[in-house]
This record gives structure tokens, sequence and C-alpha cells, in this order.
């Protein structure tokens, strides 16, 4: 096993920065469920008190409900779509040798190199110019644009350790084209597809500067937390919201490991060579 | 995430990969074909297009009486945002501009004129909010229902400010407290008090003079200040914590401080506060002209008044919601049964052309840039 | 992420494969060339029109000029020239891309070292560090914002523990409302942006290369210079690419965190599209910041490349 190699060999430094480095970055957000439970609508120091009443005035906000549905919502259909595209292009990119391919590469993965306010703001003028109503579909259109590129991106190393000349047997045995994909190149890139279908949902799930141009009377999560920014009254609530997503995240993602590692293996393991 | 328990199930053998493609499949057409919209029947109802805050339920006790429920709200963080996104072609059902946004509003062509025989309410708006610059239309309706009243004045900490004197706008350039104050971000307000501050009255506010007395006024005040923001909630916060001693706020930021035990006062300025009027429009294409009206009645009733006076301190421009409340009560928030004392004690905005606007917004930007 | 620049090596990958095809290779290979761009087909239309169609309309807006409500559309040169004579705008492009640039530094030194540790020294479990390394991101960046200004404020966390420790009197007010402020939510927002491609490309390093330098000799440090990073350049170039371009445009952190000086171009461009109501001037602003940041993103490419060649 080179895993007990010299070189593989723990150290002390290095794990101790690590420590600190997760205590850094869970520190600032720890801070969110803390301040749910404070009697005040004002997140700062002093504490006031604790109470769980934003946690029951959250359940009863319909609002807030509404707009984690539509976030949900705009986020699978990012995540299906932007994947679907990704797969089809990241094959295309991978297994056939097609002129002008690095600049078409580079075209698609604009949207990663330009800043969202931009991009946001040249969409909306855009629909307005074509008359579309602004609505969810608006905000998945702008979504979609973000999330291709990092599905492309992910799936790309994926696809690249594919064998073709499995898939040549596979046509050589009579099998069709789709056939051919679901038994043959799926089964080696799904740990790409679950990936690149996470790493979109997320991406959408959390994008507000597009969303915010191109949102109509339905909102998406951060468009409603934005608002409540704005007036103190609501934002514990909003906070509590945070807290229930953060734990609901971790107690899924831990499970999913569990489950995974009694599979006994661990479970997508990016970049490395099959 | 059952996703991923999916996988763990084709790893583990027990499911098939045929069968898991399946499921991935059936999941992702379901998600495709899935509508986006929401459970509720949103596009029955109504939309009202206003300021974070106003999209509450108790603003709409009487329409969710007769509706069943409140309308669909959307919000935006400043009137002109909402301006922009409504002239690039987002329609709603109602809006709701201030005063001094009023002509232009008007003049950009988006807007009907309410039929206030459909608004049971109208008979007690104060006329005085009505008869505004630029608010007939034809055949005497008015573009824009009045609702809500108050002032930008001076919120500070009474355990953390000394006040010289008498209470100035002064104590937002205080040097004392250089970098414990705080600003509004949008010019709509920190211009005008400028304005006041500098002197320049505002009949002359569009003239060269006194718009390069105002820029003065606002370059001379950029070093105190240690946040310029569009956040209410910034401000509040800060004050809350001491960061800010003082800060130009609306008259809900005091109300909620002082709800919450914060020592706070909503001064009143020597030179006079700055004074608005904002209200509700329709817009021209609006797809539930009928509900729109119902949305405004809705606003212009007691039960509206009572909430917005009582739990934000603005003035609501039905003169019956004042009956339930005492003088004494009124005069703690900054409020008055006649709303024209405190109007014309104060300095109300006037409206301004489409390009004046456009100045002090730039200007404003790069004095807050610091240049 | 990290292997964007890859499939030119897939390419050569593939090629032998279809050299021995023959006569008829041809005809399949131009086969294969129309299928080729039949897959990638959806995905470039789809990008075309998303991308090329509303920046055509940026474009053309940045040479027309706002009169009130309505747009100008003879062609002038007015915006850029006043976009150059103008100092507040060179100002806040050169601030943003000073601030953005800084929190790239910082994000990729303090993240290559986790990359790094996970890479070379977690041997099982590696999954569930990347995802304890990620899973803070999972909530929303605007609240995450928000509690960095309780860390960060005035009676915050960190001036809070300074005082009780008796190292400071009076709170430190340079910790929000500043460009510092701006400069360390950036580095900790875009964290896992850093992490993962890094890690991607040391975990793709072989080992036997590692083994071999350390057979020649090489100490730790001389290794790793000489060998890992090399190696996970690609991985820095990307982390590196991937932060600082959206960064330079963003306007969330600094209206929430910067401050009177911390204010970046991404707001002066929202503001020429909201209040100050000029959208050919925004469309301009924001094309003059599309340039620049290409130019320093060109800048990087072309350096390291250049590096690299020396290096070897």
């Amino acid at each position: 096993m080179k895993g007990d190699s010299y070189i593989d060999r723990s150290s002390r430094t290095l794990t101790l920065y690590a420590v600190l480095f997760l205590i850094v970055l869970y520190l600032p957000i720890l801070f969110l469920p803390l301040f749910s439970f404070n009697d005040s609508i004002y997140i700062a120091f002093p504490l006031q008190g604790f109470t769980t009443a934003w946690y029951a005035q959250m359940w009863e906000n319909p609002q807030m409900w509404a707009a984690l549905g539509n976030s949900v919502k705009v986020g699978m259909a990012t995540a299906v779509i932007s994947t679907a595209l990704g797969v089809f292009a990241a094959k295309a990119i991978t297994r056939y040798r097609l002129p002008g391919q690095g600049p078409l590469v580079g075209f698609m993965m604009l949207p990663l190199v330009v800043p969202l306010i931009i991009l946001g703001v040249a969409i909306l003028i855009l629909m307005s110019r074509l008359g579309v109503p602004l609505s969810l579909y608006t905000v998945t259109l702008g979504h979609l644009l973000i999330c291709t590129p990092f599905a492309i991106a992910t799936l790309i190393p994926r696809f690249e350790g594919l064998d073709p000349s499995l898939e040549e047997a596979s046509a050589d045995l009579g099998e069709n084209i789709w056939w051919t994909f679901w038994r043959v190149t799926f089964p080696v890139v799904y740990p790409g597809i679950i990936a690149s279908l996470l790493l979109t949902f997320t991406i959408s799930f959390d994008e507000f500067i597009v969303a915010f141009f191109l949102a109509g009377t339905e909102q998406t999560l951060p468009i409603y937390i934005w608002n409540q920014l704005r007036f103190p009254r609501e934002l514990p609530k909003v906070l509590a919201l945070a807290s229930v997503i953060l734990l609901v995240s971790f107690v899924v993602v831990f499970l999913s490991l569990w489950l995974t590692n009694r599979g006994n293996r661990t479970l997508v393991q990016p970049g490395k060579d099959q | 995430m059952d996703v991923i328990d999916h996988l763990a199930a084709v790893r583990r053998g027990r499911l098939s990969r045929r069968a898991f493609t399946r499921t991935l499949l059936a999941a992702g057409v379901a998600t495709v074909a899935m509508p986006l919209r929401p459970a509720r029947a949103q596009s029955d109802g109504a939309t009202f297009f206003t300021w974070g805050g106003y999209d509450i339920p108790e603003l709409f006790v009487p329409y969710a009486e007769k509706h069943g429920a409140p309308p669909n709200f959307t919000t935006f963080g400043g009137s002109e945002e909402a301006l922009t996104k409504m002239r690039a072609g987002f329609v709603v059902d109602v809006s709701h501009p201030c005063n001094q946004g009023l002509p232009r509003w008007v003049a950009s062509g988006l807007f009907q004129p309410i039929d206030t025989a459909k608004l049971s309410n109208w008979g007690d708006v104060m006329p005085e909010l009505i008869d505004l610059p630029g608010n007939e239309a034809e055949g005497g309706l008015p573009w824009m229902a009045p609702f809500d009243w108050g002032q930008t004045s001076v919120t500070y900490r009474t355990d953390i400010f000394e006040v010289e004197g008498e209470e100035s706008w002064d104590m937002l350039w205080d040097d004392r407290y250089s970098g414990r104050l705080g600003s509004l971000a949008s010019a709509g307000d920190a211009w005008w008090c400028a304005a006041i501050k500098a002197g320049v009255d505002f009949a002359d506010i569009a003239t060269e003079d006194g718009f390069q007395a105002t820029a003065a006024a606002l370059r001379e005040q950029r070093p105190h200040i240690r946040v310029y923001t569009d956040d209410t909630t910034t401000l509040e916060q800060a004050l809350a914590s001491g960061e800010l001693a003082a800060a130009m706020t609306w008259n809900s930021s005091a109300v909620l401080l002082q709800a919450d035990g914060v020592p706070v006062k909503f001064a009143k300025p020597r030179e006079g506060a700055l004074t608005w009027v904002c209200g509700l429009m329709i817009h021209k294409d609006a797809p539930h002209p009928e509900l729109a009206h119902d949305i405004i009645d809705s606003l212009l009733s007691v039960e509206s008044g009572h909430f917005m006076i009582e739990d934000y301190g603005y003035g609501h421009s039905n003169m019956r919601s004042f009956d339930k409340f005492s003088e004494e009560t009124l005069t703690g928030l900054g409020l008055s049964k006649n709303p024209l004392e405190i109007l014309q004690a104060g300095h109300f905005q006037t409206p301004q052309t489409q390009e004046f606007e456009t100045r002090i917004n730039e200007e404003f930007e790069m004095i807050k840039a610091g240049f | 992420m990290a292997d964007i620049a890859e499939p030119a090596q897939a390419q050569q990958a593939a090629r032998p494969a279809r050299r021995g095809r023959g006569a008829n290779g041809r005809l399949f290979y131009r086969h294969e060339r129309l299928r080729g761009y039949g897959l990638l087909m959806p995905a470039l239309l789809f990008m075309a029109a998303g991308i090329l169609i509303p920046f055509g309309i940026l474009v053309t807006m940045s040479f027309w000029t706002q009169t009130g409500f309505d747009i100008d559309t003879s062609f002038t040169l007015d915006n850029y020239a006043k976009a150059f004579e103008q100092p507040v705008y060179q100002t806040l492009i050169l601030r943003s891309l000073y601030m953005s640039g800084a929190a790239t530094v910082a994000t990729v030194l303090l993240c290559y070292p986790i990359a790094y540790f996970v890479a070379f020294h977690v041997h099982r479990g590696k999954m569930l560090w990347l995802i304890l390394l990620t899973l803070p991101f999972w909530t929303s960046y605007l609240l995450r914002v928000f509690a960095w200004k309780t860390v960060l404020g005035y009676n915050g966390v960190i001036n809070s523990a300074l005082m009780s420790v008796g190292l400071i009197d009076q709170p430190l007010e340079f910790l929000l409302y500043s460009q510092s402020a701006v400069i360390i939510t950036l580095a900790h927002a875009w964290a896992p942006f850093a992490i993962l491609p890094i890690y991607v490309s040391l975990e793709k390093i072989d080992r036997s290369l590692l083994e071999a330098a350390t057979d020649l000799g090489d100490g730790p440090w001389r290794r790793f210079l000489r060998v890992t990073l090399p190696l996970s350049a690609p991985g820095i170039i990307a982390a590196t690419l991937l932060i600082f371009i959206p960064t330079v445009g963003d306007y969330i952190t600094p209206a929430l965190l910067g401050g009177p000086d911390g204010v970046m171009i991404g707001n002066m461009i929202q503001m020429q599209f909201g209040r100050i109501n000029d959208w050919p001037m925004g469309a301009t602003l924001a094309i003059i910041m599309m340039i620049c940041v290409a130019i320093v993103a060109l800048t990087v490419i072309v350096g390291t490349s250049r590096l690299k060649a020396r290096a070897s």
C-alpha cells in the first residue's frame, strides 16, 4: 500500500492546520443557529435570552416556504437540464476530434468568467425585448447558463477515463447508441453525473444576482432573504430556516456517507483515474 | 439526496444498474416536467410590487376576508430599482412609489389612473395627501392613492450621543462621533437631507448653486460616515450594538429599536426633518384591475392604518386610523392627527425631472466612492 | 473543474484507436465528426443563444446615450470617453482588481495546505473531509455574509475576545465596513472553489514520481518544490481564475461589508442600471470591466505557462 509509504506519512503541523482551518470555516456559520435562538430581532451581541419563538414562526410563514419550494424547483430543474447538456457536450468533447473544438469549448466556458451582474442584466434586456414575462422559468434559464459550464467541466474528467473500445465493442454487438450509453458509458461516468447534479443544484440554490434580475412575482429563497435584510422583523425566522437547512444537509450527507461506507467503498473520488 | 442512497444500493448490488438508471431517468423526467409554479394558485391572485416589509398579511385583512388569501407579493429595495424593473417589462398589478418620484412614474407611461369609485375608504383619505404635484389624471382621478407618510431624520443612541444644544442635522456631521455615524445610501433620502443641512431651499434644489452646496455638504460628511446602506437592518443593528451613535433613518427604525429596549430617539432637527408620502399606483396592463383596486382599498383601511402607526410608526393616509391613538402616543412617534402639521413643519420632497435624479444619483455615488 | 484544459489530451488518446480503420475510415470519420457535433449542439446552441444575443445587445447599448427615460440610439463613443476621463471609474476598477486579487491569493494560499493534507495525509474518509470542507457552503451566501458581521463587528466576536484578554481597550473599527472585511469574507466564501481543483490536481500526481525524487536524495521541501508544486499548477491556475473572475464583479459583499472605502465596480454598474438610470453607461463599464478581467486572466495563464516551459 502506498498509503503506508513515507511520502504519505502524517504530519502533525498539517493536521493541526487542518483542524484550525475547519474551525475558522465553521465559526461564522455556527453563529446562524446561535442567533436563531436569541430573543431579539437584531443579530448583535450581547445575546438577549433564549427563545424558540422564531422556529415556531418559521413553520407558519407560507411566503418563506413558497420561496424555499421555488428555489428547490429551480435548483432541481437546473441540475437535471444542465447535467444532461453537460453529458452530451462532455461526451462529444472527449470522444470525437472536432475541428474548432478548442474555441467552442472555450466559448461554452464563458459564463464561468463573466461577472454575474453582466449576465443578469444582459438576459433581462433580452427577455424584455422578446416580451417574455419574468418568472421562475427565466430564473432557471439564467441558472442554466451559469451551471452548464460547471457541469461540462465536472463531467469531462469522468468521460476521459472512458475506454472508447468498450463502446465500440458494444456498437459492434449491434446495440444502438442509446442502449450503449446506458449500458456501457453511464455506469462508468455516473459518479461524475452525481457530482455534477449536486454541484449545479448547490450553485442554483444559492444564486442571487442573476435570480434578482430575472425573477418575477415568485421569489427564490436568496431573493426572499435579501428582501428580509431590509426590515429586521423577519430576519430571525430566516436564521431559523438556515439552521434547519444546515442541520438537514448535515444529517443527509452523513447518513448517505454511512450507507455508502457500509457498501464498503468511498463514494465519489473526483479525478481518480480508473 | 435519495440519489446517493440509490448509489449506495447499486454499489452493494441490491439494485441493478438498469433499475437505477430507470429511477434516475424517471426522476429527471419528473423534474423537467414539474411545472415551475407554486402549489398555491398564484396566477389567480393579484400582485403587489412593494418595499420589503409591506409584504405581510397584517396589511391585507379586508382583502383576505373578501378573497380568501392575501395577494401575491414581490418586493424591491428601492423605488428606482422597481421602476427600472417595470420599464424592462415586468408587469404587476399595484406598485408603491413615493411622491418625489410620482411625476416620473407617470411620465414612464406604465400606469393607469385609479378609479376612486371602487375604493370604499376613499372618502376618509386626507385630501391634502391626494393633492400632490402631478397627481391629477384626466377626469380628476388620481394616479397615486396616498398610503403611508413619514419622515427621514436622525435616530440616535441617547446613552452614547451627547446632544449639544438642540437636535439638529449637524449631528450627522459631528466630528466627535466621526466613524460612528451612518447614512441611507439612496440619494432620494441623503441628498435631500444634506440640502436641508446646507440650507438649500427645496425650490432651489435643482439650481446649480443648490446642487453644488448640497454636494459640498455631502463631501464634508463622507469621512465621518461609517456605513452608507440601503437596508435599514444594517443601521438598526449597528445602532443596537452601539457601533453607530447616530444614523439617518425613517420612523420605523426608531420605533422598532425602542420596542426592542434600545435607548434611541428619533430626532426633531431644528432645521426640520425630511417628509415624504408614498402611495399606490396601478400598472396600465394590470392583469387584475378589480383586484388591484381591492389591494389599494385594503391598504387604505383603518385596520391597516392601525398596524402602520402602531408597529412601524408611519403615518397613514386614512384620517380615521388616528382616532384610536392619543395625541401623546402620536407625538411620541413623531406623528400627528393633522398630517399637514408634520409635513409642513418638515421639508416636503418636491418632484424633480429624470435628468436631475440621474445627476444627483451619479454625483452621490461619486461622493460615496470618495470623489 | 480543474480539467478545462484537458480535452486535448483526450483527443490524442482517442486518435490511435481510429487510425487502423483503413479505406472506409475516412467516411466513418466524417460520420463520427457529425455525430460529435450533434452531441455538442444542444449545449452549444443554448449557450450561444444565452450569451451571444445578450452580449450583442450589451455591446450595442454601450454606444448609445441615455436621455431621461429614452435611449438615443445614435452611435457615440461618449460613454467610453467619460469612463476614461473620470478618475472615479479607474479607481473603482483598480480597487476591484486589487481586492479580488488579494482575496484570490489569500484563498489559494490558505487552501493549498488543506487540499494537500486531504490528498496525501488522509487515507480513510477522504470523502468525509471533502464534504466537511464544502458543507458550510450549503447555507445561504447572504446569511454567511451577515454572520461575518457578527464576527467582525464593533462588539463582535473578535473585538470581544481581544478586549476580554486585555489586548485592546477600544474595539478595532477597521475590521468591519472596510476593504479587509470584504477580502476576508470573499476568501471564506470562495474556499471550496480553491480546495476542490487543487485537491483534484494533487490527487492525480503519480506517487512514484515523488518516490523517485526522494530516491534521488531530495528532501521534503525540495521534493515539494520540484515535483508536487509544478504538477499541481493546473489546479492552482483553475482555482485562481475561478475565484478571481467572479469576485471582481461582486457587489453584494462590498454593499454589505465594505463601508464607504470598500465600494467596487460591481456596485457602480448595478447603480447605473438602477438608481442612476444610465443603462448605456452601465453597459460601457461592464464591458471595460470584462476587458480588464480578461487581460488579467490571460496574463495569469500565459505567465504560468512560460514559467512552466522554463522549468521543464
